[in-house]
């Protein structure tokens, strides 16, 4: 009589394929919901199952908003998010005015285990999405370790560092600078596979949106005052 | 004595010496003294620990167990397979084990008494056991020197005699026991029955000082934990380890579980996160495991093919992440019906979805039991308590699209809020009437006022009673803020990342 064990080896080899696991491959990429964006990157989109890093100086310049449409692809589809280290608290409304469930959302204050914590929720092999700001002296080893846990996992995996990172080589296979404008976000990709890219890409990302007004002025009314008085009336009772 | 280790049996001591006589032959002998109590403890929680095995267990104190295997042999794949994961299992627990495998269950006791470490089948039996001699069964001293008297040693000279003159010569016992032993009379053990609740001691043999050396004993309470889940079909939500200190209030241990469970590698790793955080006050000399919160074990089928594991999946990895961060430092997000944005955020516990697998009341009422909110450490420190209460209608949404229900409102208001808050608002200098951040702040928006929390100002830890106006501005670098302006000048509040 074969042995389970038999077939459980012919089933782990590389060139069986089943056919019930084909229905439900990920896709090795989620599209970034950027057209021109899409064009650039290779496979059509994010990747899962490689890092990417993201190098941004200054936050606030739409650098998140590029991620957005992909994370909310990956949350309504059921997937699990990971902010690890995160540099500032994430925002419930917002995030789920961007269509990013926040119960589905986790953030790890992970104090200076950041690459461990990483490692572990990549490997686990349980989450869609992981975005994390590692320490700014992370090494190439734990970038390698990083990119060996992601390695075949249905996984966006995604770094943010600071632009002063270009100069030091990393194991990403795919890196993307990103600089603020005036109007647009400028991306350049500083690295991916296949041919280089030349020319760096503006993109309009959705930029935040005023209440409806069209005289942006800041009002000194009455309101000032009137905090100012209840403000001193409540000093001496505190 | 009673029984000696290894080194104690090569210096001479044997069981059934005086202690006087074995402390003569190895002066720094380590005794301890015989507790019936911790045998019989011991012989429990190794009945619960086998309930992975077979549902049917019989204890026979002293120091055998029975386990009936016959129903379950083709689920492990043959009486080896079970004897030896039996086997490793009594190891890794630390416990030295003789075994057997018969087709009745004297046969098997007798089997073990006599060496062990065979299995036999109905067709081998009688030959084996006509093998065994008259001393294992155990019988009075009287029959076992009678029998040598009547020049019978093996057991199966004495099946060969008549049953009706033994049973005049030696009394109905022995040959009651001959007759179930090879199967001619039916024998019914008594079955364990696993507790309805799981509490279990362990009476350590030295004091402990280091946390991790706790884990060899933790190993124990958790393989008895492990079966009884199994026997009683149910899965671990929460369960409690005190560890006992000579003196003092014990250190408790609390282990919770995203996702219920009963995998005893899982209790293990999240075990030993735990002590290596751990640190010992005192040493400690006893170990009580307790599970607190349990719930049934759906049915779920099996696959046709063995699905290779893909990682630990995100419930066990989250759990390993707060025992080793801490319980606050890993949570899921949660909004809350604040208008103030410090709190409008909640920290909560990550929920899996169990429902799936579960009836729907179930379900629904472990949904329920999922959504309770603990404080998000907002911008006034870890304790920022705010009412769950919906604020009174306020004056900021003038310019706002209010059509439609509060879901439709809060999203709309989330269209218009900053994905990353600050912990706490940060003074902006202003120059010329207008407020600077790496650079002038032109500002975007109208102002928008947020009025609001009027109910715990004063309260210790609460955001209190709030008065701003909030814009969004862009300073020359492209950075969209949110920034508010309050009696005490302009603030940086979010960032529009």
């Amino acid at each position: 009589m074969p042995s389970p064990i038999a077939l459980a080896d012919v089933l782990a080899r590389g060139d069986v394929w089943r056919g019930d696991a084909l229905a439900s491959l990920p896709a090795a990429t989620i599209p970034s919901g950027y057209a021109e964006l899409d064009a650039e990157l290779p496979g059509g989109g994010w990747p899962r199952g490689n890092l990417t890093e993201i190098l941004v100086d200054r936050s606030g310049v739409g650098e998140l908003s590029l991620l957005l449409p992909a994370l909310a692809r990956l949350s309504a589809a059921g997937g699990w998010l990971a902010l690890v280290a995160p540099p500032w608290l994430p925002h419930a409304p917002a995030w789920a005015a961007a269509g990013v469930a926040p119960e589905r959302l986790v953030v790890v204050g992970a104090g200076r285990q950041v690459g461990w914590c990483v490692e572990q929720l990549l490997a686990s092999g349980g989450f869609a999405g992981v975005l994390a700001w590692p320490e700014a002296g992370i090494d190439a080893r734990a970038l390698r370790r990083l990119q060996v846990a992601a390695e075949g996992r249905p996984v966006f995996a995604c770094l943010w560092r600071p632009t002063a990172a270009l100069r030091t080589p990393s194991p990403a296979p795919l890196r993307v600078a990103l600089a603020g404008g005036d109007g647009d976000l400028s991306l350049r990709i500083v690295k991916r596979r296949g041919r280089p890219v030349s020319r760096p890409l503006a993109l309009a990302v959705p930029r935040p949106l005023a209440f409806a007004g069209r005289n942006p002025r800041a009002v000194a009314g009455p309101a000032f005052s009137a905090a100012a008085d209840r403000g001193l009336a409540a000093a001496p009772a505190a | 004595m009673a029984v000696a280790d290894a080194a104690a049996l090569a210096a001479g001591v044997r069981a059934g010496q005086k202690l006087s006589t074995a402390l003569g032959l190895q002066p720094g002998l380590a005794v301890f003294e015989r507790d019936a109590g911790r045998e019989q403890q011991a012989l429990d929680s190794l009945a619960c620990w086998a309930g992975r095995f077979t549902p049917t267990i019989s204890r026979q104190p002293p120091a055998t167990l029975l386990l009936e295997i016959g129903g379950c042999r083709r689920l492990f794949g043959g009486t080896e397979a079970i004897v030896a994961a039996a086997l490793a299992g009594c190891a890794e627990q630390a416990y030295a084990a003789r075994w057997a495998a018969a087709p009745t269950p004297l046969a098997a006791r007798w089997l073990a008494r006599g060496g062990g470490g065979l299995a036999v089948d109905a067709a081998g039996l009688a030959a084996v056991l006509d093998a065994l001699p008259c001393t294992v069964p155990g019988w009075p001293a009287t029959i076992v020197d009678r029998l040598e008297s009547f020049g019978l040693r093996r057991l199966g000279d004495l099946r060969q005699l008549p049953a009706a003159g033994l049973r005049r010569r030696l009394g109905h016992g022995p040959v009651d026991d001959l007759a179930r032993a090879w199967g001619e009379l039916p024998d019914p053990q008594a079955a364990f029955v696993f507790p309805e609740s799981f509490a279990i001691d362990l009476e350590l043999p030295a004091r402990v000082e280091q946390a991790e050396a706790l884990v060899f004993a933790g190993q124990r309470l958790f393989a008895a934990l492990a079966g009884w889940l199994d026997g009683r079909q149910l899965l671990l939500r929460r369960c409690t380890l005190r560890l006992r200190h000579d003196d003092g209030p014990p250190t408790v241990l609390a282990l919770n579980f995203a996702e219920p469970a009963a995998d005893e590698g899982r209790f293990l790793r999240l075990l030993r996160e735990h002590l290596g955080r751990l640190q010992l006050r005192e040493p400690v000399e006893a170990l009580r495991l307790q599970a607190d919160e349990l719930v049934e074990r759906p049915g779920e089928s099996g696959r046709l093919f063995a699905q290779a594991a893909a990682g630990e999946g995100a419930p066990a990895c989250l759990e390993r992440l707060r025992a080793r961060l801490g319980e606050g430092a890993v949570q899921a997000l949660g909004e809350a019906a604040d208008h103030r944005p410090e709190c409008a955020t909640r920290g909560r516990e990550a929920v899996f979805d169990l429902g799936r697998f579960l009836p729907s009341t179930a379900g629904t009422e472990l949904a329920s039991m999922g959504v309770g909110t603990t404080a998000f450490p907002a911008a006034s420190g870890p304790s920022a308590a705010c009412p769950d209460v919906v604020p009174p209608p306020s004056r900021e949404d003038r310019a706002g699209p209010v059509a439609g229900g509060p879901a439709s409102l809060a999203g709309a208001i989330g269209r218009h809020r900053p994905l990353w808050l600050l912990p706490v608002p940060q003074a902006l200098a202003e120059r010329g009437g207008s407020p600077h951040w790496h650079g002038p702040l032109r500002l975007l928006s109208r102002g928008e006022r947020l009025e609001s929390g009027w109910w715990d100002e004063g309260e210790g830890g609460a955001a209190g009673d709030l008065r701003r106006d909030y814009f969004i501005a862009c300073n020359p670098q492209g950075q969209r803020a949110w920034i508010f302006r309050d009696a005490a000048g302009w603030f940086l509040h979010g960032l529009f990342a």
